[in-house]
């Protein structure tokens, strides 16, 4: 136990096992992504490699080994190879603050699963996440391609709009429980109710907003303006071939479950549930599940906004409402149990 | 002891940034080397035991400013084939402004009686939330209200259609 202490020990033991199970889940979730998209267009899906087609991504993995190597001659060839390396990480540092599980006595942890459970928690999903949008640009401006350009310029304009609302609706939790890492955020919760439900309406609205911010972050439909296979060829990605492709792709199901992941902590309850505390990390992963299914769902029955139409909604809606539903929270604060400090 | 190897490394990797910025030739390299530089000053903070001041800075100054030199990047045309020559252009009196500031910090670093220093006690975020909106409120306010201005001229200027 006292070796367990030593932050680094604590880290690496921790680390390792969430860093292999979210690989693997991003691995796992591109089969099930070609699944699911099957059924709702009534195929089967991958059918043919392994049982169910589950040993697909090793199969897609292989193929992307094979594939030649290229770098455009007029790209900027360090920026090009820099570019993949960065999106999986940042997706990953995310999951670092994320409580798992544990037990808690009222609304005070006696332990946490948790990589590094920081004071600042929610700052530092917010300021990794504001990161995203650094490597897509780099990608697309080191392809030297103007659909790679276009592609990037449309990231780092979509990603600092609604970078906006995320944080605003982010600062609801923060404001009604008064605590900034996430271990607090959830232990509240257990104590006085998820924050979708209580405080009554603040709490819902940000959830939604929340939701909508971190599908534009991480780029799926209906924000997925980057990428906008039918217009921008394949956004960014355009000029990049084999594993640095692979990287790509595994990072967006990773950037998409961690996504799942914050928002189920923030305002889900992350790991409490009705059964005893040993179960909490099974609540987390089903609810973070469900938010998951629900982002393909959306992406595989909505069609995709245009730019101008996505900056409105961000800056003439979502901006005004959230600033108010921090407002609200504010004021309501005054009369939540626990609050009025 | 870790604290001191890793405060010296991350100062090297710092200079090491800076000078890679002043000698890019390439702008948008010299933009990623100024982000690299900004991240490792907040590692200096972590190892100082300032989390929240490292989160701040990752968010304002490698999400905001580098964001902002980004889309200046993006408005400017990039020349692919024409040389850039070496921005530094005024070796001299660059050299005589850095050495001035560098006698400065040492001067200070000098003349100050570091044994008599008292380890600065670790401030929780709430500490500074409290102090930002208690004693410090009015200065806040005047910080929010300067910023506000600063977002409707800005909004001003961007509406302006005269020619």
């Amino acid at each position: 136990m006292t070796l367990l202490s030593n932050p680094w020990i604590h880290g690496l033991v921790v680390g390792t096992p969430v860093l292999l199970v979210f690989l693997a889940a991003s691995a796992l979730a591109s089969w099930w992504e070609r699944k699911f998209a099957g059924r709702m267009q009534n195929r089967l899906g991958p059918t043919i490699v392994g049982p169910f087609g589950i040993l697909q991504p090793f199969a897609d993995a292989l193929k992307m080994m094979q594939k030649e190597d290229i770098v455009p001659r007029a790209a900027d060839r360090a920026l090009f190879n820099l570019a993949p390396v960065f999106p999986l990480a940042l997706a990953l540092a995310v999951l670092a603050v994320v409580p798992f599980g544990g037990s808690w006595a009222g609304d005070e942890w006696s332990s946490a699963l948790v990589v590094a459970d920081l004071d600042i928690g929610v700052i530092w999903v917010l300021a990794v996440s504001g990161l995203m949008v650094f490597p897509t640009w780099m990608a697309g401006w080191a392809s030297s391609n103007k659909y790679t350009l276009l592609a990037g310029m449309r990231s780092v304009a979509q990603g600092v709009s609604y970078e906006i609302p995320l944080v605003l609706a982010a600062m609801v939790p923060v404001v009604a429980t008064g605590e900034l890492s996430l271990s607090g955020i959830v232990a509240w919760q257990a104590e006085h109710g998820w924050l979708v439900f209580w405080p009554p309406g603040p709490g819902l609205f940000a959830f939604v907003i929340f939701f909508m911010a971190s599908l534009a972050e991480a780029n799926r439909i209906p924000f997925d303006i980057p990428e906008a296979e039918s217009e921008l060829v394949a956004g960014v990605l355009v000029e990049y071939t084999g594993l640095k492709f692979g990287l790509f792709m595994l990072a967006e199901y990773t950037h998409t479950i961690a996504a799942s992941v914050i928002a189920s902590v923030l305002f889900l309850g992350g790991a409490h549930g009705p059964m005893p505390e040993i179960f909490g990390p099974m609540w987390l992963v089903l609810k973070a599940s469900t938010l998951f299914v629900i982002i393909y769902w959306i992406r595989w029955s909505w069609y995709r906004f245009r730019s101008d139409q996505l900056m409105d909604l961000c800056w003439r809606y979502l901006v005004p409402i959230t600033l108010v539903l921090v407002m609200i929270t504010a004021i309501m604060r005054g009369f939540l149990p626990g609050g009025a400090s | 002891m870790i604290g001191t190897i890793a405060l010296s490394a991350l100062g090297a990797l710092m200079i090491a940034c800076g000078i890679a910025v002043v000698r890019a030739r390439d702008l948008v390299h010299a933009v990623f080397w100024l982000a690299a530089m900004l991240i490792a000053t907040a590692g200096l903070f972590v190892v100082l035991e300032a989390p929240f001041l490292a989160g701040i800075q990752i968010v304002l100054y490698t999400g905001g400013v580098i964001t902002l030199m980004l889309f200046g990047v993006m408005l400017t045309h990039r020349d692919l084939d024409a040389a850039i020559p070496n921005p530094v252009a005024h070796e001299l009196r660059a050299g005589i402004t850095a050495a001035a500031l560098a006698g400065a910090l040492l001067l200070g670093i000098w003349s100050t009686d570091w044994g008599a220093a008292k380890p600065a006690a670790t401030v929780s975020v709430a500490q500074i939330g409290a102090h930002l909106l208690g004693p410090q409120l009015l200065a806040f306010e005047l910080l929010s209200v300067l910023l506000l201005i600063a977002m409707i001229g800005a909004i001003a200027l961007a509406r302006r259609t005269d020619p």
